[in-house]
């Protein structure tokens, strides 16, 4: 019998307690690997290709529309690569309460924009080519049973045609995915001027501008220029990268952040009370054996580490089950959210970060009893009725 | 019976001191789990609160059909002048109809807490705007003047963000406003908006002469038949009528509704973690008085008092814990203030409300984690065997 059999006897000796124990981090775990894919969510879009992207908006709110020219005389600026225009389209899917994330874009540059969007070759052409044609992401395809070939009566709850309708008749001529799973793919994309060319009220304006560039050293200056150039207009503009752009919209929604730290600390302290009252607890029940083992020899350090990796087989056990569970029910969640939030999961970071809390957890559970059970006097122990 | 019962329960709390850290272990992950559900209840209930208590049963608003929300909507001048004589509405001493054009647009100001920018509405209202706010108070300064840049905040404005000072110029979009005065509606989401006259948004905003929204004001509840009536016969308009109530609750329904979806399944998984707790926490007391327990049974007691002083005992500390957490979520959280984007996709300031209804609910999942979590234990003690007297 080695040491790693005695831990392991040790931990199970009272079946139920480990099990219970197992229970408590189990659930710690879970509740940190859901927040945590959640808060992924949230803040997709600020990483990768949206640093380098620059993003121009109404300078007084990104709400207020900037006129068509911009578009040209964006592209003027030295440096610029592509300039892609898009509008909201506030669509929605036969009720209100069907909410569709929708633009009107240019195609073709918007594509050129966004690389990191997958396109089946002929799927592409036909978007670019087709006017009344959109391109739906694999998520919000999936959500409402899109097929390519689809005809679907869009409605908007923004804008008005000039006959008083409110829906456009587009037809789906590509469903888009994207290349590494780390951008959004629940929006749909239609014809910008299939769009604008009907409008009652809004016409040839932009909400928002996508630039990229040459170079991405150069986007401070590229971003100030642009800014200048719209300086002391009606429609004054201000241009950050994408990233930025993002952070500050999800920032508005308050502070997430620090309500998911506030109940991932609510969960692992409680974890830590029982587990650690639990540990301090077992080892005072075994004072005899202790001292039993200690007069066949075992050296008071050996013992300090069996305790500890006794809490430590307890904390992995619990928290790689829980660690498992969240990226399961992560997934599960991320496909009935597919239409609210981009689809989600759990990065290496999460799940190295949670190994870490694991390491921690058992540590701090385990010093104190190790500690004890290290200073076991054979005398006094084995001297007790 | 009931003596004995009482008996070994009284002894049994009596005892608790002597195993005072897994009972406070108990109490306090259980104090730690209500905690979370109702600070979760409590932003909930909050907002409902401010948006819920913005609308009101005697004003009709009036957007474009398919709008669903103010910022959505466009009303033409004609379409508010076929309103102007429209039935059930109430008229002024002067004899005008009580109505309210309305158009707000959203401008950037800064939060306090993050310093970062956070969409704000800018509404401008027509003369009788403020009768459509049967709460509105000017609390500071006067009202605006029309026809000229000035601005009048509400409170929470103020306190959520930087810079609205009364006096301080402002600067909103691409000009500088004054601010004259400040107004509270009594904590309504009214008070996270910042008020002008409609005429200047509709100037400065390059908005010609539409509206958003009409409000008017009722004659009497049941008047928004008659009003609503004649909007449906009337060819010209396309617009939807709703009380003002009914849509507020339309539109705080979303927010209110996810905070709770994850406030509510959190709050259950760390129950059941705090279940496992209290569980451990019975099966030690139980194992520390084993020997206890079965010299009452030796001395005649029952089995039943032993089962019954367990759970008693499991039920007190989880009520305990129960309490602890909601006296200490209602310190920190109640009336703390916070922000969110609203459905009119501007900032909508609340504040955190632990209400007694929350606190019962936070309770009774205390008291049923405790039960379960006492059960089997209690069984386990109900059950010893009389040789385990001579156990060690």
């Amino acid at each position: 019998m080695n040491d790693a059999t005695l831990v392991r006897k040790n931990l199970f000796r009272k079946r139920l307690r480990a099990v219970l124990l197992m229970i408590s981090i189990l659930i710690a775990f879970l509740i940190y690997g859901m927040l945590g894919a959640m808060q992924n969510a949230f803040s997709m879009g600020t990483e990768g290709a949206a640093q380098d992207r620059l993003v121009t908006v109404n300078r007084i709110n990104f709400t207020v529309a900037l006129p068509y020219a911009y578009w040209g005389r964006i592209q003027q600026v030295e440096g610029v690569r592509t300039v892609a225009p898009a509008s909201w389209f506030g669509g929605y899917y036969q009720e209100p309460q069907n909410f569709v994330q929708s633009f009107a874009v240019d195609p073709e540059s918007y594509i050129e924009a966004y690389p990191e969007l997958v396109f089946q070759e002929d799927q592409r052409l036909a978007f670019i080519e087709g006017r009344t044609c959109a391109a739906v992401g694999q998520a919000l395809a999936t959500q409402y049973g899109w097929t390519v070939g689809e005809r679907i009566p869009l409605m908007s709850n923004i804008w008005q045609q000039q006959d008083g309708s409110q829906a456009w008749e587009l037809d789906i001529c590509a469903i888009f995915d994207d290349a590494d799973g780390t951008y959004p793919t629940n929006y749909l994309m239609l014809h910008y001027e299939y769009f604008n060319e009907s409008l009652l009220f809004g016409r040839d304006s932009f909400h928002w501008i996508a630039i990229t560039t040459e170079d991405t050293s150069q986007n401070d200056r590229i971003s100030r220029e642009i800014d200048e150039l719209f300086a002391n207009s009606p429609a004054e503009t201000s241009t950050t990268t994408e990233a930025a752009f993002n952070a500050a919209f999800m920032e508005q929604f308050g502070n997430i952040g620090l309500i998911l730290t506030w109940v991932i600390g609510a969960a692992f302290a409680t974890i830590l009370m029982i587990v650690g009252t639990t540990m301090v607890m077992a080892v005072n029940e075994r004072t005899r054996e202790i001292a039993v083992l200690k007069t066949l020899g075992f050296t008071a350090p050996r013992i300090f580490r069996m305790v500890l990796w006794e809490a430590l087989l307890l904390s992995f056990i619990g928290g790689l089950i829980g660690l498992g569970l969240a990226a399961l029910a992560a997934q599960g969640a991320s496909a009935a959210l597919a239409g609210f939030l981009p689809s989600f999961g759990l990065t290496w970071t999460n799940a190295l970060t949670a190994i870490a809390f694991m390491v921690a957890l058992g540590l701090i559970t385990g010093i104190l009893p190790a500690w004890n059970a290290m200073r076991v006097r054979i005398s006094e122990a084995l001297g007790k009725v | 019976m009931l003596k004995q019962t009482t008996a070994v329960t009284l002894l049994n709390l009596r005892s608790i001191p002597q195993r005072w850290g897994m009972s406070l272990t108990t109490v306090l992950s259980i104090a730690l789990v209500v905690g979370v559900l109702l600070g979760f209840m409590a932003m909930a209930s909050g907002f409902r609160a401010t948006v819920d208590g913005a609308g009101s049963d005697d004003v009709a608003i009036m957007l474009r059909g398919g709008a669903m929300a103010e910022m959505n909507s466009n009303i033409s001048r004609d379409e508010v002048r076929l309103l102007e004589v429209a039935p059930g509405i109430a008229a002024s001493p002067e004899g005008e109809p009580l109505i309210s054009s309305e158009l707000y647009v959203v401008a950037d100001g800064i939060r306090r807490a993050s310093q970062t920018p956070a969409n704000l509405a800018l509404r401008g209202l027509g003369l009788h705007g403020p009768d459509m706010r049967p709460q509105f108070d000017l609390v500071e300064g006067r009202m605006f003047e029309p026809g000229s840049a000035e601005l009048v905040v509400g409170e929470s404005v103020q306190r959520e963000f930087e810079g609205f000072a009364l006096g301080d110029s402002v600067r909103l979009g691409n000009n500088n406003w004054t601010v004259v005065g400040v107004f509270s509606t009594g904590g309504s989401v009214f008070d996270s908006e910042i008020w002008t006259e409609l005429g200047v948004v509709q100037n400065l905003y390059q908005r010609g002469s539409s509206v958003q929204t009409v409000r008017a004001r009722l004659t009497s509840p049941d008047a928004i038949e008659a009003l609503r009536e004649y909007v449906e016969n009337e060819p010209r308009l396309n617009l939807e009528v709703l009380s003002e109530r009914a849509y507020f609750a339309r539109s705080a329904g979303g927010t209110t509704n996810l905070i709770m979806f994850l406030g509510w399944p959190l709050a259950i998984a760390m129950a059941i973690g705090a279940l496992a707790g209290a569980w451990n926490a019975m099966y030690a007391s139980v194992d520390a008085r084993t020997r206890e327990l079965a010299t009452l049974r030796a001395i005649g007691f029952g089995g039943f008092p032993a089962f019954i002083a367990a759970m008693v005992e499991a039920i007190v500390l989880a009520f305990f814990g129960g309490l602890v957490g909601a006296v200490a979520t209602w310190i920190l959280f109640d009336g703390v203030s916070a922000s969110t984007l609203g459905s009119g996709f501007t900032q909508i300031v609340f504040a955190f409300a632990v209400t007694p209804d929350a606190v019962v609910q936070g309770v009774i999942l205390a008291m049923i984690v405790g039960f379960l979590g006492g059960f089997v234990p209690a069984m386990r003690a109900a059950r010893i065997p009389l040789l385990a007297v001579h156990a060690d």
